[in-house]
């Protein structure tokens, strides 16, 4: 996958304006890693991306892409980033407070595990990196806490937006940027398709990831992450069946189907999600570029 | 994309084989609202040989239902592919469009 950050419409082959590409990696824990298998099938076939616009944990992957890693470096640092390490720190304190809210205090930053070690290993894959510097142009989404509203970041610290997208509801708190307080981005869009639509893109290549419904509910966690699947999903569906009214140009949807039940920290299949990141990009991959091959100016269609 | 248009009674089959996208959304578009007169407001799109549509392909598709049933009628699919369906599903249009296995039931649903 080639991209370079550049103002105005963007030249194909032979100096040909080509159609502005642009690349959506929805909320999906570790099975965005599906993201890397899409990357390297754009790259193969030498498909340029003007835009990469990531959710929660696609939000890790959009922002290394931009960055200009290579499939390999992300594989990598996706595994050493996105481990069960990130939550194992219990805020005990916070806990308690579920029961004792008058005594302990209760309120909107509430989150049952530190976040110690997500910022510290963010900061170590990302450092002081800023959105606007990176080599293609990012967009990362986050929910404003406070109203609901789709919260997109298109500058600034990408450890800071990247920590916002992914503040999993009871987990992590809530993420203060710029002065809005951001919880995790799939609560207001799991696929974010949104700001590639308003960006202009022509083309929008959208990998999505349904959540999994539990096997069995035996906890209260187990019953939160049910009730969570089954609101994403319904949200995913409908705010997708929107962008794909609303668009004038083409969104093709990219869903890997995972045979095997993938976990939320689940790093080790790692490999086996990147295989079918590939597979289901290699299906989609002669629609996308007999698209891509259009004439600029041909509207996306009815 | 290659269509196709024939007629089981009072119902209309636009037979679509191939690709729907940006480039033949609109050929599709124009060839429903076409057989859009008198009694032709039932349609069967036959969907046997549909491999992919985009959403260019799902704008053209609803365009199509919301016509049909504006005139009274309806606008019915038939013979979904798998990576049709999934397109479907993710869209929510099997919410709102009724698919049937093959064109005789969706043809004879009509007669209900």
């Amino acid at each position: 996958m080639r991209a370079e950050r550049s103002e105005g419409p963007p030249a194909g082959r032979g100096g040909v304006t080509r159609r502005k590409v642009a690349l959506v990696i929805g909320a999906g824990s570790v099975k965005c890693a599906a993201a890397i298998g899409l990357a390297r099938v754009l790259s193969r076939e030498r498909v340029d991306v003007d835009l990469i616009v990531g959710c929660s944990a696609g939000s890790m992957f959009a922002a290394l892409m931009a960055m200009g890693r290579t499939s390999d470096e992300v594989a990598a640092i996706a595994a050493r980033l996105w481990t069960r390490e990130l939550t194992a720190t219990r805020d005990f304190r916070a806990m308690l407070s579920v029961v004792l809210p008058r005594l302990l205090g209760f309120g909107e930053r509430f989150g049952m595990r530190s976040d110690r070690r997500v910022r510290s290993a963010l900061a170590e894959a990302f450092g002081d990196a800023r959105i606007e510097a990176l080599k293609t142009r990012l967009m990362i989404t986050a929910t404003d806490f406070r109203t609901g509203e789709q919260a997109v970041f298109d500058r600034g610290r990408v450890v800071d937006a990247i920590r916002a997208s992914i503040a999993i509801p009871f987990i992590f708190t809530p993420a203060e940027v710029d002065g809005r307080l951001c919880i995790d981005g799939f609560l207001s869009d799991p696929l974010p398709v949104g700001p590639a639509v308003r960006d202009g893109a022509d083309v929008i290549i959208a990998m999505g990831f349904e959540s999994n419904y539990q096997e069995r509910i035996d906890s209260p966690g187990r019953f939160a992450f049910q009730l969570s699947s089954i609101v994403t999903n319904n949200l995913l569906r409908s705010r997708y069946a929107f962008h794909n009214v609303a668009h004038h140009g083409e969104v093709i949807a990219i869903v890997p189907e995972f045979r095997e039940r993938i976990g939320l920290f689940d790093t080790a299949r790692i490999p086996y999600i990147i295989e079918e990141g590939e597979r289901a990009t290699e299906a989609m991959l002669p629609h996308l570029l007999r698209m891509l091959e259009a004439p600029v100016g041909q509207a996306g269609g009815a | 994309m290659e269509l196709s248009v024939s007629q089981c009674g009072d119902v209309c089959v636009v037979g679509v084989r191939g690709s729907v996208d940006g480039s033949t959304a609109a050929q599709l578009q124009d060839t429903v609202a076409g057989q859009l007169t008198g009694s032709a407001a039932r349609m069967v799109v036959d969907c046997t040989g549909l491999e992919y549509t985009s959403s260019a392909g799902l704008r053209a598709l609803l365009a199509g239902v919301k016509e049909c049933r504006r005139h009274g009628g309806d606008l019915r699919l038939a013979a979904v592919s798998g990576g049709v369906r999934r397109v479907l599903d993710l869209s929510g249009f099997t919410g709102i469009l009724r698919i049937y296995p093959d064109v005789d039931s969706a043809v004879s649903s009509y007669a209900g």
